[in-house]
């Protein structure tokens, strides 16, 4: 209790005194005690679990277990499907993050530059943030068929006009255009594609948010030192002053496409050729649906130690780099 | 009011619709395919709502029904058979009762403990909340693999429980709670205990109505997230159709059905993706603030 509170209350205070620091300190307790036991047993219990079985080659169902060293981890370093599985992830977060991030600045500062149709542009870009990504997956998958899909059907109708000129469209007219998610060359970059889609609205917002908050007398006194075109004034103020909220939306979506798992789950399978074998899902198919627990237990941990690299990376870089009040 | 022409704002319009008609271009398909008749998907024809002309239903003359008894409205048809061809109802109360029971353990775990994290002093206060600043470094689908097995070894998947447990402590619930009870002043808290009211009342009957916007924020953070949810039902629901989330549901019809199911399939979408839509569309401004809480940190 502060010093004032108890100077404000001063008569009635002194029989009081003792007494609640003692009850304050016995309810703390009590009323942390339940979200303690949860904290422990739902969150760090499993970590420590996942990383015990790393070690191990337990399966769920058979009672002996047996201690095979870091053996898991060797056959993840070594094996070629695991070695795709780290392609794929990384190669879709370095897709989704750079895309959704200056897609989600560009719409927040275009949409700011608006005089009327603001909130009409803003509400619809967030729509696929609100809808689910498992209906609008299976939706996108319908869009993307090579036969009957819109996707397809519409740039057929490009077939026969100067769009030919571009090689790429010529083949696609000639021989049928891309299978996208059945083929190798595609799947991983299409389902980039629906992540970015889903994920760019949200980081719209965040900059829209952040945009308010970009002091407007900034723009006066740069204009008064003759910074007039609109990029310069972009590059010297509104860029900066974003530092803080562009550290934040790198990091929550780079921890949201390595989480990347209902588009691949419901439309790949992580193929074609494990093109699109992203992590979580590894951990769902070799873990849980091939019970090859020891195996998924690693995965678990080399994942966590990724994301924790981030978070811990981004806390660091928020601590020396941004400040700007 | 009147705007004067300006290129660069009809550009920036240009522009945005563009990007407007990408965002739109599945939602589109969705609901445009759920209205149209097999025969009109397959072909691409029908524009945007379909002829509505009535067709025989395959599967009822497959089971013996004269073409004229079998003629259906496609819209009708297609909507009919989301409910019929898979127990829907049940997957949206699944999805009701799974959402609501979440947010109602969050809310019951976490305010006590923001209260006392935020405005008493306890022993290992410091500790307590380090640890809920490292555990929202955490995240629960990361950690799936140990946590089914931990229910497994309980003999508790395939329940609502499953569904239900590994969600009731949220440390982004604690931390947002206690960051907003530090602003409620302490006199407050000092004058209702002088009333005699013992902590828990004052958690109850003075926080928590103070703190109603975050916990709306919340309530709608938890169940969006949990609603739209299809990696943890995915692993803990095997076998049991009648435990299925919306989401699951949705996966089930998918990998039953084959070619000429995309009507009933992009009706059941429809279905499921419309409650959080339409609720978006009334309060967009409480959804986005909710949605965006993350960004509060």
């Amino acid at each position: 209790m502060s010093d004032a509170a108890s100077l404000s209350h001063a008569v009635p205070k002194q029989q009081r005194i003792a007494r609640p620091e003692r009850r304050q300190a016995r309810a703390g307790i009590v009323l942390f005690a339940p979200a303690f036991v949860l904290l422990i047993l739902i969150l760090i219990v499993p970590v420590v679990v996942a990383g015990i079985l790393s070690m191990t080659d337990y399966t769920l169902g058979r009672p002996s277990i047996d201690w095979v060293g870091l053996r898991n981890y060797v056959d993840i370093f070594t094996g070629s499907s695991y070695r795709k599985m780290i392609v794929a992830t990384v190669l879709y977060v370095v897709l989704v993050v750079p895309a959704s991030v200056f897609l989600g600045l560009g719409a927040a500062l275009l949409i700011r530059s608006l005089n009327v149709g603001q909130s009409f542009y803003k509400t619809i870009y967030f729509l696929p943030v609100m809808a689910s990504l498992l209906a609008m997956a299976i939706v996108w998958e319908f869009a993307l068929h090579p036969t009957l899909g819109i996707v397809n059907r519409t740039l057929a109708m490009g077939c026969g006009t100067p769009l030919e000129w571009w090689p790429w469209f010529a083949r696609g007219c000639a021989e049928g255009f891309p299978l996208w998610l059945g083929d190798r060359d595609y799947a991983l970059y299409t389902l980039a594609f629906i992540g970015v889609w889903q994920s760019f609205g949200f980081n719209m917002v965040l900059y829209l948010a952040g945009l308010t908050s970009v002091p407007s007398d900034l723009y006066g006194a740069a204009s008064m030192d003759g910074v007039k075109s609109g990029w310069e004034r972009f590059r010297l103020i509104t860029w900066p002053m974003l530092g803080p909220t562009t550290v934040f939306v790198v990091t929550i979506t780079m921890i949201r496409s390595f989480q990347v798992f209902d588009t691949v789950e419901a439309l790949t399978h992580g193929g074609p050729a494990k093109s699109t074998y992203v992590m979580i899902y590894a951990i769902y198919e070799k873990g849980i649906a091939q019970n090859l627990v020891g195996l998924g237990a690693a995965i678990t941990i080399l994942f966590l130690a990724f994301v924790m690299l981030i978070s811990v990376a981004q806390r660091r870089f928020v601590e020396r780099k941004v400040h700007y009040q | 009011m009147t705007y004067r022409f300006s290129t660069r704002q009809t550009l920036a319009h240009v522009v945005l619709i563009l990007g407007a008609v990408i965002v739109l271009l599945p939602f589109y398909v969705m609901i445009s395919t759920s209205l149209k008749s097999p025969a009109e998907i397959a072909t691409g024809t029908g524009g945007v709502f379909g002829s509505q002309a009535l067709f025989a239903d395959q599967t009822c003359l497959t089971l013996g029904g004269s073409k004229a008894d079998c003629l259906v409205r496609p819209v009708l048809d297609n909507y009919t058979k989301a409910f019929t061809e898979a127990p829907m109802w049940r997957y949206l109360l699944n999805g009701v009762i799974v959402t609501l029971s979440i947010f109602a353990l969050q809310t019951l775990v976490a305010v006590p403990a923001a209260y006392a994290l935020a405005k008493l002093r306890f022993w290992g206060r410091d500790a307590a909340f380090a640890l809920v600043l490292f555990c929202l470094l955490i995240p629960v689908h990361a950690i799936a693999l140990p946590l089914y097995l931990m229910l497994a070894k309980l003999g508790l998947t395939n329940s609502y429980a499953a569904l239900i447990l590994p969600w009731t402590v949220s440390a982004f619930g604690i931390f947002l709670m206690r960051q907003f009870f530090m602003t409620v002043p302490d006199d407050l808290i000092d004058a209702a205990r002088m009333d005699g009211m013992g902590e828990f009342a004052i958690i109850w009957r003075v926080m928590l109505p103070t703190a109603i916007p975050a916990l709306l924020a919340f309530a709608i953070f938890s169940v969006v997230a949990h609603w739209n949810d299809y990696f943890w039902p995915r692993i803990v629901i095997t076998g049991d159709r009648s435990l299925f989330t919306p989401p699951l549901g949705l996966r089930e019809f998918k990998g039953d059905l084959g070619g000429d199911f995309y009507g009933p399939m992009m009706a059941s979408a429809t279905i499921i993706a419309v409650p959080l839509v339409v609720a978006f569309l009334l309060a967009q401004r409480r959804f986005i603030d909710g949605i965006t809480l993350s960004g509060m940190k």
